[in-house]
């Protein structure tokens, strides 16, 4: 090893430990200097490894995150939340109690009431209520836990579904995946920190700002990886270049720039150094752990996978895999719950439940095969949408709509989480008779929010970054953790 | 601790100073319990009124003068853990409370933060000599260097050599006009051994059309521009047009405080341009909410509070969105003060609407020539201020209604929440319109239907019919009708009632997107009106704009209840914050007032935040690392005389030229400096704070691009104009609710400026986000860089970066007889000096094993470079190895 590179690597060492503790020092001018914060990074941090492993505020349950996203906002009438006499009220129209003072995206008018479009049974030993549209999931009941009356203030997607991923309604903020790996980093190097998985044929109404990083430095970003074209945009070698020619063009550049290293002596170069070599290895890594190809027969018939198609299904067994090799937050946005009635594919006795069909047995399977593989103890899997559909039949433009639907419904609505220290078999929270107003446990998306944060090992009060000169944090000025599910 | 105590008897030779020894104080331990948020106890440090007040106990927290008597030390150093504060968090130390009993001995004076205090006169160091440093005084060039030297010299620092005249050439192109110097260019300045070379160079980059392009990007982060309106649609903005200005604007020098006037009011200056009419775009770059089921009024507010955010953070530094809901935590700012900073900006014409209205219209050349005819017309029959209106409607559509403005649906309601439909014997109310003077009506609708009509009665259902309209089917797009209304004074609620007894009931009548109430400017001439409604639809190119609300259509402020927009407290008027300069006093209450309080010699921060942030640009850090943040909580300036200095230059000498503040930064020998790093100087000055050499930082996402299509000759000298579409992988458009597309634009537009790459807000162009860029959503005054993997991969893999690779190739084949001679030309054409013989050698092997492969066909040349030889082959290798150089991506 050349002496002097050896010593320059010393002095980056020193340097990064130098700065490293800046923030421990403790003194507001010096961390506002650094442009870091009390349990950030320092931005020579980010600019030395952005994506070093760094400890969490306290031991937490859960290493990393599933977070399966029905973008649309599926219905939790058919779902979980049983209300009978709901079915009472069928064809009824609306009372003006429940109208008064209240918008809705699309009902006008008074509606009528929309009596449950599912066959209800309580499952397992906790007599959780699910319906027939999950019967894999039902099966499985007891390792789950439902928290039945997560409210939300926005109605429409764009914003809602900004809300859920980054505790703010407007553009702009970091998302939760961002958050995450900014505050531990990642594991595995070779594979990039945030994984974000869509299928459905479209991405989220707010579009690639649910994974974005908001004011967190962009490699914070979730990095989309797509099972058409290139898994990780770039990743593939341009025709005409094989592996070993791209390895020879690496030790070139690498073999050039440490030279520039010797004669100008900046640290950035060695960290380029560092992140070319990484990117050779993430182009063999990343398509590896995308290839299910190889996965054994039971594999494929657990999840309902075929190799090569776009798929929710695909991507639950991807999760898996990708967070069995370290990657720290995995999202997955499944597009097509938004059931308004307007055509067959968003009828709630129909395309809604073929979309239940697409999910259900590749979600249980996911935690059954991490369960397997002892896995789910230390991976939290998070199932949900972005708000609720309301009692209501939808009325859109006041007239009667071709097939049934429901409109946005901000007040309850369904989520369910496993694994990562979450109870067993918990039901939290209840809804009033029609499922329209939280009765007991009313909980709020930033309470879920910090709930996903503890798990991992974070105060969601201090894990904060400093931006526009004050504090922020992914649950803004709220946030309290849903102790009850909480192991 | 004795001796503790003796000093604190002595007569201190210096007073305590506020802002830097107690402030900090303060902010650290107090202010989070005893601030603009919390006031536990009735006691709050923000403003001194405060903190001197009565407090809950009843008696004064500080008595100036008595430190003794104060409970404020009283309470810091009792031993009681349950009384003593900061409560329940470590005490204060001896040194700190020390200086708050000082200072409160000295009279507890409230000093002001050195940002809010105008800059003053500041005399330029002489060159001193200090022991056992070696002073070189004959270095520095000008100003800048003597205040650079005097911080050296605190440091025990020395400044570093001067860079090379060819390291020097890059970084000056690269800083001025984001691309590096032509081959022919480098060679010009570097055969010149004129003492005015460099300042030649310097002179011709600043002249460059290239310089304005940069200097956009950087603007544009601040001004949020964005091809797109954002939110969940995401939709087509048409809005280059005011990318454009700022192009031209910084090219033609216009001054900092003309630029700035132009787009915060260009609209309410006397007589304003088309040219300052676009300028205002700079706030209609707010997103804008298309998705179904959106309250228009809910995102015309957050439109506003981003205008007052952005404005505030662009010109002053300062973070005010935390006023929104409360005073300022650390700085003084009240709560109120936010709401009447906002109270500048909330009445404009825009709400949120579809239509993104009001807009500038651009007609064609004989259009134009027709509206003057019809203006010059109207003003020798009705005089000069009809004209202008009439003038003004064509121009901007304004001032009209929208259907928002209806309530009292009967039997329809708004389409998608945008558009007025009603079915047939269905109505809808539109209250306390002023009729006086008006005597017709423009309505802009679709009717597909044959058959429709519309009445509008006056103050109930059924009263006075003032007009009956036929609603003539439109079959593609909307069109605007306008009808003679009957003539009525004052106010009045209109109900409009629509009819149509051939459609199915579920069908609306029309479909309306705005009405005008419009006074009888035409006198009934036929031909002029017909005119004129053929130039109100004409379709034509639309820049939005900001246009203020007429005297009739005023909206009042409020504050709102926690920033809770629906909740409302008391009514404000509009001011500037108190803790800062005072309001002009012969400037109108307006956004023109507003923006000549920003650029009054009187504004402490204008001009040191535009010197602060050119700066940053050449030297990669501001002198205030904060950029955003002015206030207490962001750093403190490393140079707080050199940038007094600066700011006062700028303002005085310079008269607002941007380009004359950056002449005076790149002649001085600081940024002269060589960036070479040794290992001293890493452990003296690590991220070289006090400037003792030269700036090295990876370049930004237009940079990197640009440079390599420079490098290869791909580059296109095109300006302006609609934003073009380069290639970008397939898929990475998937919006929903939106058939936009991505489509390739065809030639030399694949080869534009990243500047004029399409920038859609919820799918940024991806290798520009991967090198730090900004998706535009908000204003962003600060790139954080990062250096990660994923950026290899783009310069390695994107088929952008290989097209380059290829051409550069090609130059370089045709520049030198052998591999290694031609392996020399590309280094020198990116660097414009010779490349070592150890990396010549390391690269003459990348060549050597990439022939090989290719003539073993074990790897398909075809593939990388169709009809063509192995050998230009392995130089693609080659090429690509030099685009992805450290040295290459750094300005050095």
């Amino acid at each position: 090893m050349d002496p002097f590179f050896d010593k320059s690597l010393q002095s980056i060492s020193r340097r990064h430990f130098l700065f490293g503790s800046a923030a421990g020092i403790g003194g507001a001018a010096l961390s506002a200097l650094m442009g870091g914060c009390s349990s950030g990074r320092t931005s020579l941090e980010m600019a030395m490894d952005p994506m070093a492993p760094r400890p969490a505020h306290f031991p937490g349950n859960a290493k990393s995150v599933i977070y399966l996203h029905m973008a649309g906002a599926p219905s939790q009438l058919e779902l979980f939340d049983y209300k009978p006499e709901l079915q009472k009220l069928h064809n009824q129209l609306c009372p003006p109690s429940l109208l008064e003072g209240k918008k809705f995206a699309f009902i006008r008018g008074t509606p009528k009431m929309l009596g449950p479009q599912a066959v209800f049974k309580q499952r397992g030993e906790s007599g959780a209520w699910i319906s027939d549209h999950l019967p894999h999931l039902a099966s499985i009941a007891d390792e789950v836990s439902f928290v039945k009356c997560v409210s939300t203030d926005q109605f429409n997607h764009g914003p809602a579904q900004l809300f859920v991923h980054t505790g703010s309604a407007r553009l702009g903020r970091p998302s939760i995946g961002s958050w995450v790996t900014y505050g531990l980093g990642t594991e595995n190097s070779n594979l990039p920190g945030f994984v974000v998985l869509t299928s459905g044929g479209k991405t989220p109404d707010a579009g690639k700002s649910v994974w974005g990083s908001g004011f967190l430095p962009s490699v914070y970003q979730g990095v989309q990886c797509r099972s058409q074209g290139e898994p990780v945009l770039y990743l593939n070698d341009p025709e005409g270049i094989d592996r070993d020619l791209k390895g020879k063009m690496i030790d070139a550049i690498n073999g050039v720039n440490r030279n520039h290293f010797q004669a100008a002596g900046d640290p950035e170069t060695m960290t380029r150094i560092h992140q070319y070599e990484l990117a050779y290895r993430m182009q063999i890594a990343v398509p590896e752990v995308m290839n299910i190809n190889n996965e054994p027969d039971y594999v494929h018939q657990l999840y309902g996978t075929a190799p090569g198609k776009s798929s929710f299904a695909n991507n639950c067994l991807l999760a898996r895999k990708l967070v069995e090799q370290g990657v720290r937050f995995v999202q997955l946005y499944d597009w097509g719950w938004d059931s308004h009635g307007t055509d067959e594919s968003l009828a709630i006795d129909i395309g809604f439940r073929n979309k239940c069909r697409e999910v259900d047995r590749s979600a249980t399977a996911l935690i059954l095969d991490l369960k397997q593989r002892g896995l789910l103890d230390q991976t939290l899997v998070v199932w949900g949408g972005e708000f609720g559909r309301t009692p209501m039949q939808e009325n859109r433009e006041n007239k009667s709509m071709p097939f049934l639907g429901r409109d946005h419904h901000v007040e309850a609505f369904s989520m369910w989480m496993a694994g990562g220290g979450i109870r067993k078999g918990v039901t939290y929270g209840e809804t009033d008779e029609i499922g329209y107003y939280p009765v007991k446990g009313k909980v709020s998306v930033h309470d879920v929010q910090a709930t996903i944060l503890n798990q991992l090992g974070f105060d969601h009060e201090k894990l904060t970054y400093e931006f526009q000169g004050r504090p922020f944090r992914l649950t803004d000025v709220a946030g309290k953790v849903i102790e009850e599910i909480v192991s | 601790m004795t001796i503790l105590l003796l000093a604190s008897c002595q007569k201190r030779p210096n007073s305590i100073d506020f802002s830097t020894q107690v402030k900090p104080i303060i902010n650290k331990h107090c202010i989070t319990c005893h601030g603009g948020v919390k006031r536990n106890a009735n006691f709050s440090l923000l403003f001194r009124e405060d903190a001197l007040d009565t407090t809950e106990s009843g008696q004064p927290a500080i008595i100036p003068g008595d430190p003794d008597h104060s409970e404020l030390i009283r309470r810091l150093t009792l031993k009681d853990p349950e009384e003593r504060m900061p409560f329940k968090e470590p005490p204060l130390s001896e040194v700190e409370v020390d200086i708050l009993r000082h200072w409160i001995q000295e009279g507890a004076r409230w000093g002001d933060h050195w940002a809010y205090v105008l800059p003053k006169p500041v005399k330029v160091p002489q060159a001193r000599n200090l022991a056992g440093l070696i002073s070189d005084d004959s270095w520095g060039n000008n100003e800048i260097d003597a205040f650079v030297q005097q911080t050296l010299q605190d440091h025990k620092l020395v400044p570093s050599v001067q860079a090379s005249k060819s390291v020097l050439l890059r970084r000056v192109s690269l800083d001025l006009t984001g691309i590096p110097p032509t081959s022919k260019e480098a060679r010009e300045f570097l055969s010149d051994p004129s003492e005015q070379a460099y300042e030649k160079v310097v002179d011709r980059l600043l002249a460059s059309p290239r310089f304005g392009e940069k200097w956009a990007s950087w603007w544009l982060d601040m001004a949020r521009y964005s091809d797109t309106k954002g939110y969940e649609r995401d939709v087509y903005r048409n809005i280059w047009r005011y990318r454009d200005w700022v192009i031209r604007a910084l090219n033609e020098d216009k001054p900092f405080d003309i630029f700035t006037t132009e787009q915060l009011a260009g609209d309410l200056l006397p007589n304003p341009t088309d040219d300052q009419l676009i300028a205002t775009a700079f706030h209609r770059n707010t997103m804008n909410n298309d998705e179904g089921g959106t309250e228009d009024e809910e995102f015309r507010v957050a439109a506003v509070i981003d205008r007052v955010n952005t404005t505030m953070e662009v010109w002053q530094s300062t973070t005010i969105g935390c006023v929104q809901c409360h005073s300022h935590p650390y700085d003084p700012f009240r709560n109120e003060e936010y709401y009447q900073l906002m109270a500048f900006f909330n009445n404009t014409r825009d709400e949120d609407t579809e239509g993104e209205h009001p807009s500038l219209r651009q007609y064609r050349e004989e259009d134009v020539q027709q509206i003057k005819a019809i203006t010059s017309w109207v003003q020798q029959l009705s005089g000069k201020e009809k004209a202008r209106e009439v003038e003004w409607f064509l121009k901007t559509l304004e001032p009209k209604y929208h259907p928002h403005d209806f309530d009292q649906f009967v039997n329809g309601e708004l389409i998608d929440t945008k558009w007025l439909g009603i079915r047939s014997g269905g109505s809808a109310r539109i209250k306390a319109i002023d009729l006086t003077g008006k005597s017709s009506l423009l309505i802009n609708h679709r009717t597909r239907s044959v058959g429709g009509y519309c009445e509008i009665r006056m103050d109930k259902l059924n009263g006075e019919v003032l007009a009956s309209i036929r609603l003539d089917t439109v079959k593609t797009g909307r069109r605007a009708i306008s009808i003679p209304l009957k003539t009525v004074q004052g106010k009045h609620d209109l109900y409009f009632i629509f009819k149509n007894p051939l459609i199915k009931p579920d069908q609306s009548v029309s479909d309306i997107e705005w009405f005008a109430f419009r006074g009888n400017d035409m006198r009934n001439d036929q031909m002029i009106q017909r005119e004129f409604l053929r130039l109100v639809n004409t379709k034509v190119d639309n820049t939005p704009i900001m246009v203020e609300n007429t005297p009739k259509q005023q909206r009042p402020t409020y504050v709102f209840d926690r920033g809770n927009w629906l909740v409302h407290r008391g009514e404000v008027k509009a001011s500037t914050p108190r803790s800062l300069n005072a309001f002009p006093k012969e400037a109108p209450s307006n956004r023109l007032g507003l923006a000549q309080w920003l650029v009054s010699s009187e504004n402490p921060l204008t001009s040191r935040t535009i010197v602060n942030r050119v700066w940053e640009q050449f030297f990669g850090y501001g002198f205030v690392e904060t950029m955003e943040d002015f206030g207490t909580q962001g750093a403190l300036p490393t140079h707080p005389e050199l940038l007094d200095w600066l700011a006062l230059r700028l303002v005085n000498d310079h008269q607002w030229s941007l380009k004359k503040l950056m002449k005076d930064i790149v002649l001085s020998a600081t940024y002269q400096q060589s960036s070479v790093m040794t290992k001293d100087y890493v452990q003296a000055d690590p991220t070289n704070k006090w400037l003792s050499r030269g700036p090295r930082v990876r370049l930004s996402a237009e940079q990197v691009r640009d440079q390599a299509l420079a490098v290869s000759g791909l580059l296109a000298d095109k300006m302006y104009g609609p934003s073009v579409m380069p290639f970008q992988p397939d898929g990475v458009w998937q919006s929903v609710w939106s058939d936009a597309k991505w489509e390739p634009s065809a030639g030399d537009d694949q080869y534009r400026r990243a500047l004029y790459i399409f920038q859609k807000r919820t799918s940024p162009y991806p290798s520009m986000m991967m090198f730090d860029g900004s998706s535009r959503d908000v204003c962003q005054v600060r790139r954080i860089r990062t250096n990660t993997p994923l950026q290899s991969l783009v310069t390695l893999n994107d088929p952008v970066y290989l097209e380059a690779a290829h051409a550069l190739a090609r130059i370089m084949m045709k520049a030198g007889a052998t591999p290694v001679e031609q392996i020399k030309a590309g280094y020198e054409r990116i660097f414009f000096q010779e490349m070592s013989q150890a990396n010549v050698d390391i690269l003459t092997i990348l060549y050597g094993d990439g022939l090989k492969a290719y003539q073993s066909d074990r790897v398909l040349r075809k593939s990388l470079v169709k009809d063509s030889n192995n050998e230009e082959a392995a130089m693609v290798l080659v090429a690509s190895a030099l685009l992805n150089l450290d040295e290459t991506l750094t300005k050095q």
